[in-house]
């Protein structure tokens, strides 16, 4: 008798907690209708999670309340490093020349010196980074996240971006495009002698929509061969079953290395693809500092000033170069004064970078010249580049 | 707001209904002493237990769609096919495709590709997993070893493997185009981009020539049916591949001579990266091919070699008394009857094939899958290319699986 009464106990609790199920999947359902409805409301309580993710200064949820609020003021993110004593840079790990790291953990690369160059800036020591090695599907969201400070991990500038991904370009630090490797023994010169012949291209790119674009509005006949991955890419290209393999210039330039055929990049470049730093939206304060640091390479390269010769410009009478170099000017009476432009950096700020990381010119030597990377774009204006700063006055 | 209601008047009135009639049966229940109370009457226990599952299932698939519509209003993804119009921007190998036609274009040509396996790929499968299954059971140790060795190799390792692996065999060994290989006196072109073979041309006449092949093909089929239904019926030798052949030949032989040549055979030449004349394929569609092939046979050869077992010994035996050959023993007693055995698996062998050619991607064929790859990173929207692309397998599994039932019905031993 008691067996029975318990199992119809524990039907009725069954049956109870079935209708509670159908009512709160009634609700659930009330929930996302409402989303779809009123917009706002019911909408919001699913989506919150995405809201907080959105927010741009989610590293600084370990401090106070109040700092929280500094940051959405006035910046806040240089005072941030300045306390962590460390640039967190959103770099590259696998492109030679760019961003790559070695047998020992350590990352070298045309784009790891411009962290460095921030680091010099902002903490007078180019060693304080850390260096987090990001996919490209992941760096807005770990720029977005406030997990890095910095993003220099060969990204293009473009609206959507700037918009959308709410991230801030600053000044390009390499003008690169979309450029064209083939054999070096197979007699293709120009885009004309491309015709007819396949090209192996990464699927899903805008490199693909390019290459569509351009030589179909040339009227060259072409096969496109599109690939997943690299690793198939390569071996095809090497193999010969495709005679182009197009992707960004310097991308071309950084597999070439290698690869174990002779190759040459055809002159044309048929895209515009300006790398350079990235900072989240929001923070003028900490992108004016990361901008004026990346422009004061390109200025010390104009005025001449290496890492080599530094020294000999301590007694140069040249008033812009004394300013750029935090060096003291004479101010007519006598007073030996230190110029200070206010932007939250060391007087000495640019004399820090070249000693420790040198100009641009340099830079782009080391890490780029094994490459065979020609300057191009990326001389100085004074040359016929693109490379042009404001002056630093 | 109005749905809100809606939604929960259907949940109130389902309670209710439920509600009255565990009581009303409860009371019948008490009244009569011989009916089980409700709890345990399985009429209302079935109905229960039904409304529930439907009810969490319902609920469940609710909860995520409102999730899922949250979230692609929140980033302002429409959820309408507009975008099938818009200019796809990509390209196919080998494909006339334009850049600039719309997405559904790209979309059917990349179906075009997919059906282009298939259609080739399951004939070559069956063929070679029937030789292998075939061979597994042969007396000769060292052939039935090399079968053995061969499916146990094939069908233990993934298939994207097989598929990558027979790309890279064939980059490999096979040469570059400016040294292709031309066996045959030129006839064939063998290189790691291309294969290419001859294949006929159409002429003044071809058009007139096609209809005469169909009436040809239907004469013959006709053929083969009245020498079938002679032997049926008087037990004289049929002949009937010997009949319906040569009306067959006698009657586009004859339309080839009166029509003047109505297609010539061209064969393939390489001028400048150019292929002209004969058929070509790329490389890609290639290695897919082989590699499905291969893998697929080695699972096909083990249904037909399990089927051949299945069949009676005494069958066997019965043909031997008959004096029947070893091919005459398989060809009349024991594969008609595995056949019949094997055919239900063969069919889920088909629809892995169709599923696999997924697979191509990664080797640069750009079949359904691969176009819709490619049209996710030109930011198209994933949830209706998602869609389009199962509507697709289930589409070729479903006409695959009714083509195969319809045979397989046929199959059937009639009666017992």
């Amino acid at each position: 008798m008691k067996r029975i009464r318990s199992a119809s106990a524990w039907k009725r609790t069954a049956g109870a907690v079935m209708a509670l199920g159908l009512i709160a999947g009634a609700c659930s359902s009330d929930d996302g209708g409402d989303g779809g409805d009123a917009g706002g409301g019911g909408g919001d309580s699913v989506v919150s999670d995405d809201t907080t993710a959105d927010a741009p200064d989610e590293t600084t949820a370990d401090a106070p309340d109040d700092t929280v609020e500094v940051v959405q003021s006035s910046g806040g993110r240089l005072a941030s490093v300045q306390s962590a004593d460390v640039v967190n840079c959103g770099g590259n790990d696998g492109l030679a020349g760019f961003g790559i790291i070695d047998a020992d953990g350590n990352f070298s690369g045309f784009d790891i010196d411009f962290c460095k160059v921030i680091a010099a800036a902002v903490l007078g020591d180019a060693e304080k980074v850390n260096i987090t090695p990001l996919v490209a599907a992941q760096r807005f969201e770990a720029l977005k996240g406030g997990e890095i400070d910095v993003l220099i991990r060969n990204t293009t500038w473009t609206a959507s971006r700037d918009g959308a991904e709410k991230a801030n370009f600053l000044q390009t630090t390499f003008f690169d495009g979309q450029g064209f490797m083939v054999r070096a023994d197979s007699g293709i010169n120009t885009l004309a002698d491309m015709a007819n012949t396949t090209v192996c291209v990464l699927t899903g790119t805008t490199t693909l929509l390019n290459l569509n674009a351009v030589l179909g509005d040339q009227g060259i006949p072409f096969t496109a061969l599109e690939f997943e991955d690299n690793a198939e890419l390569q071996p095809a290209f090497v193999a010969e079953q495709c005679e182009v393999w197009t992707s960004d210039a310097s991308q071309l330039a950084s597999f070439a290395e290698g690869l174990d055929v002779e190759t040459s990049i055809l002159p044309d470049i048929i895209s515009k693809e300006p790398l350079g730093p990235v900072v989240a939206d929001g923070d003028t304060e900490w992108a004016q500092v990361v901008n004026w640091a990346v422009m004061a390479t390109i200025q010390a390269e104009e005025f001449g000033i290496t890492s080599e010769n530094i020294d000999s410009f301590n007694d140069s009478g040249d008033s812009g170069i004394r300013r750029f170099l935090g060096l003291p000017i004479d101010d007519g009476d006598g007073n030996e004064i230190i110029a200070e432009v206010g932007l939250g950096l060391p007087t000495d700020f640019a004399s820090n970078i070249i000693r420790q990381v040198g100009n641009y010119g340099e830079i782009y030597e080391r890490n780029l010249a094994p490459l065979s990377l020609s300057r191009g774009p990326n001389a100085l204006w004074t040359d016929g580049g693109l490379m042009y700063v404001p002056p630093f006055r | 707001m109005f749905e809100r209601i809606l939604r929960l008047a259907i949940v109130l009135a389902v309670l209710g209904a439920l509600y009255i009639a565990f009581w009303r049966l409860r009371g019948a229940a008490r009244r009569n002493a011989d009916a089980p109370p409700p709890w345990r009457d399985t009429r209302i226990l079935v109905i229960a237990a039904q409304v529930a599952a439907i009810g969490l299932i319902w609920s469940a698939a609710d909860y995520l769609w409102a999730n899922f519509r949250a979230r692609t209003e929140a980033i302002g993804l429409e959820l309408n096919f507009d975008f099938l119009d818009q200019p796809s921007g990509i390209s196919i190998a080998d494909s006339p495709l334009n850049p600039n036609a719309a997405i559904r274009q790209a979309l059917l040509t990349g179906v075009k590709n997919t059906f282009l396996i298939i259609i080739v790929g399951i004939p070559l499968a069956v063929i070679l997993g029937t030789l292998l299954g075939v061979a597994r059971l042969s007396t000769n140790w060292l052939l039935s070893k090399i079968a053995t060795v061969y499916v146990e190799f094939f069908r233990n390792i993934p298939v994207l493997l097989v598929i990558v692996g027979t790309w890279t065999i064939i980059l490999n060994a096979f040469p570059p185009e400016r040294e292709s290989w031309l066996p045959f006196g030129g006839s064939f072109i063998f290189n790691n981009k291309r294969f290419a073979g001859p294949s006929i041309e159409g002429g003044d006449n071809f058009g007139a020539f096609q209809v005469v092949v169909v009436i040809a093909l239907l004469v013959a089929a006709a053929v083969w049916i009245w020498r079938s239904r002679i032997f049926d019926r008087t037990g004289h030798p049929h002949h009937r591949v010997l009949y319906a052949l040569g009306s067959f030949v006698a009657i586009t032989g004859v339309a080839y001579l009166v029509l003047s040549r109505p297609f010539e055979v061209t064969t393939p030449e390489v001028v400048d990266r150019v292929y002209i004349g004969g058929l070509k394929m790329i490389m890609p569609y290639a290695a897919v091919m082989i590699g499905l092939v291969l893998y697929t046979a080695s699972h096909i050869a083990e249904i037909v070699r399990g089927s051949i077992l299945s069949v009676p010994k005494g069958q066997v035996e019965a043909g031997n008394a008959l004096a029947l050959t070893g091919f005459q023993r398989y060809r009349f007693v024991v594969l008609p009857q595995a056949f019949r055995v094997a055919f239900p698996p063969l069919i889920n062998q088909f629809l892995n094939f169709t599923k696999n050619s997924s697979l191509a991607f990664a080797v640069g064929f750009a079949e359904i899958t691969g176009v819709i790859q490619n049209l996710f990173g030109q930011s198209r929207p994933a949830p209706q290319l998602l869609f389009i692309l199962m509507i697709t397998y289930l589409t070729f599994s479903l006409v695959l699986s009714a083509i195969g039932n319809l045979i397989n019905k046929r199959l059937q031993i009639v009666g017992r």
